[in-house]
């Protein structure tokens, strides 16, 4: 494999990486005229997700030259690593299916409801339309989705969520950024903007730490990059920086995993902040109560549940004893769940268990076991003695939740019992603690995807945001499915407005 | 600069292609893996511009392994096929080598993350 590539190539590189590093062009912003520029670019895009590889793939094609810079060392942030559902209202599996009472209005009612008042109607209206032109862009660029396949998701009155072949949204993400390449994207890893450069309410530029390997701060070095034609922030949420999080809603406990990238600091958000973009909906803050602390990110634990809430019963390991309705809503569950403590004050996960030969075969389960973030015992005994629970009272839980399925009736928690089975081992065991999932704050934007100004409520110059960095959408509660249907619209949006701009 | 090839060459050869070299003492009270050894001959420019610290990229590493997706893995050794972390799902080429590896300690490869037990530290 060595030689195709020859050591003197190499040692033309770093030369070429060096003196491009130290090219420094005069800066020519009005007012900035002492600002020494080691680079300078059309439009740069800050972030590799959904939202910015749109933006930079449809600005490309709208003939603006794009520079993508991503602080990882990998592309996509959470889209790369999503569960790959995908909104589409009027997607042609929804039709074949014989649904064709659709549209994106529908969707967007549906938003409003979720948003309980304080979603934003016009701008999910600009996104769904949208979302036709998003599904065709991926086809486009070779994303595979599941076939046949169109679904009714939480809180959605159709179906109309698509999900990718494989699973994940790293199905689009590798393909745009496949696009991206061949179409002329300039796509940087390691490179963490660490602020922007103003000229008064415009952006011209950002100062850009360079070589950053995350998460070691004092890696890389800086350099300034100008942006001639503007800035598109779309950097995701911040629900990884435990400082912010805690500020925006003290109500989240900080025992709380988070199923999204470890990147998702939030810090080019308040860097915008601090030159007067305007921050809203930062205390709302999705969190999931399907998590498993024996996995990381979003996991199989979510896919598991969906048999044990309707099968199984979840129990809490220092008492013995049911702690809910498995089947009530996420609030209901996360508050029991979040109940169980140590008497030191530490998380006791509650165990959700049911029959194993119930579901031989299920790659829910078989994946899981695999995983190991659920276990099989061949009796309560072994159960409880892996995870420290009171055998007797175990038992007893049990055999009281055999005579409820009996009696079609749970007088503890008045649980619809229409899909509970009795309980008998083998079992499948798992372990819950709520997750934190999805920021619906953000910077406000004007509908064409500008920036606000605090001071002034107008757009800023040349300052755009996108995707998840964006607040004010979604209102209380993004549906599921939405938010890469966000991120791939918006980025049919903002070019236009760039041009517009110029 | 031939020799350095030519060594490469067989240090390549030797190491075969489907994991990275082993750590190991370098002569400067560093480690490094053994397939790297002729590179710590010739002072840390090699792989560095400037300082350590201010490494910018993969670019050493791309200039003589190849792409992400041109390095061949040995798919007997993965734990299950889609734990190919040179195929990844949710990346493919997107990836720095040094997502997953590191020249001078072990590393988690980013995947584990997620999927704990799929790999093992490099
Ligand atoms: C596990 C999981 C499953 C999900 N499942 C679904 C689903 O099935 N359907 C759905 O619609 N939604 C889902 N969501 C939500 C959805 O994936 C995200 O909201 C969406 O991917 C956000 O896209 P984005 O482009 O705005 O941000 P991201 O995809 O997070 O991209 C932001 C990028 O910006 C980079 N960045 C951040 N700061 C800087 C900086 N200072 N300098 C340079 N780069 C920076 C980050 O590293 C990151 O790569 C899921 C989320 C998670 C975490």
């Amino acid at each position: 494999m060595s030689d195709r590539r020859s050591f003197l190539k190499k040692t033309a590189g770093f030369a070429a990486a060096a003196a491009g590093l130290t090219t420094c062009l005069p800066a020519q912003a009005n007012g900035q005229s002492s600002i020494k520029w080691d680079e300078e670019v059309d439009l740069l895009v800050i972030g590799s997700g959904f939202a910015g590889q749109s933006v930079a793939v449809n600005s490309i094609r709208a003939g603006i030259k794009v520079t993508v810079l991503e602080k990882m060392q990998v592309i996509g942030g959470n889209s790369a690593i999503n569960g790959g559902w995908f909104a589409v209202p009027r997607n042609p599996v929804q039709l074949a299916q014989g649904v064709t009472d659709d549209s994106p209005a529908e969707l967007v009612k549906d938003q409003m409801i979720a948003a309980r008042g304080m979603g934003n109607e016009a701008m999910l209206t600009r996104l769904a339309e949208m979302a036709l032109p998003a599904y065709n862009m991926c086809l486009d660029a070779g994303v595979k989705f599941k076939k046949d396949f169109n679904i009714q998701v939480g809180g959605h009155n159709k179906a109309r969520a698509v999900r990718l072949e494989s699973g994940t949204g790293g199905g689009i993400i590798t393909k745009l950024y496949e696009a991206g390449l061949s179409e002329g994207v300039d796509y940087r890893l390691q490179h963490k903007v660490e602020d922007f450069i103003m000229d008064g309410d415009e952006v011209i530029g950002v100062v850009v730490r360079k070589g950053y390997r995350f998460p070691d701060e004092g890696t890389g070095h800086l350099v300034k990059i100008r942006a001639r034609k503007g800035v598109v922030l779309a950097t995701g949420g911040f629900t990884r920086n435990m400082k912010l999080r805690s500020i925006v809603d003290p109500s989240l406990d900080p025992s709380l995993d988070c199923t999204n990238h470890l990147g998702a600091t939030g810090e080019a958000t308040l860097a915008a902040m601090t030159h007067g973009a305007l921050p809203v909906h930062m205390n709302m803050i999705q969190t999931g109560h399907w998590g498993s602390p024996d996995e990381g990110g979003f996991g199989w634990s979510n896919a598991l549940l969906s048999i044990g809430w309707h099968k199984g019963i979840a129990v809490n390991p220092t008492t013995g004893t049911r702690i809910m309705d498995e089947r009530a809503d996420r609030l209901t569950c996360s508050t029991a769940i979040m109940a169980c403590r140590h008497k030191d004050g530490s998380p006791a996960y509650p165990l959700v268990f049911f029959n194993k030969n119930d579901h031989l075969g299920d790659s829910r389960v078989t994946r899981a076991v695999r995983d190991e973030m659920a276990w099989e015992f061949d009796s309560l005994e072994l159960m409880a003695k892996k995870f420290d629970v009171p055998l007797k009272q175990l038992e007893a839980t049990v055999e009281q939740w055999n005579s409820y399925v009996a009696d079609k009736n749970d007088p503890d928690f008045n649980r619809k019992m229409d899909t509970a089975v009795k309980l008998a081992a083998p079992f499948v065991v798992s372990r819950v603690w709520p997750k934190v999932h999805y920021c619906m704050g953000g910077l406000k934007t004007d509908l064409d995807g500008r920036v606000i100004n605090a001071k002034t409520l107008a757009p800023m110059k040349k300052f755009y945001a996108a995707g998840e960095a964006t607040g004010g959408v979604h209102g209380h509660a993004r549906l599921s499915s939405c938010a890469c249907l966000e991120g791939l619209a918006i980025g049919f949006i903002i070019p236009n407005t760039i041009k517009a701009d110029a | 600069m031939k020799k350095i090839i030519f060594i490469i060459s067989i240090a390549l050869i030797m190491a075969g292609s489907a994991t990275a070299g082993d750590l190991t003492e370098m002569n400067k009270g560093m480690k490094g893996r053994v397939n790297h050894e002729a590179l710590y001959d010739d002072s840390c420019n090699a792989c560095h511009t400037g300082s350590a610290k201010q490494f910018v990229d993969d670019s050493a590493c791309q200039d003589c392994h190849g792409s992400i997706n041109e390095i061949e893995i040995d798919e007997s050794q993965l734990k299950m096929a889609e734990a190919n972390p040179h195929k990844s799902v949710h990346y493919d080429q997107g990836a720095s080598c040094l997502a997953c590896h590191a020249e001078h300690q072990t590393k988690k490869p980013v995947c584990s993350e997620c999927h704990r037990t799929w790999f093992e530290e490099m």
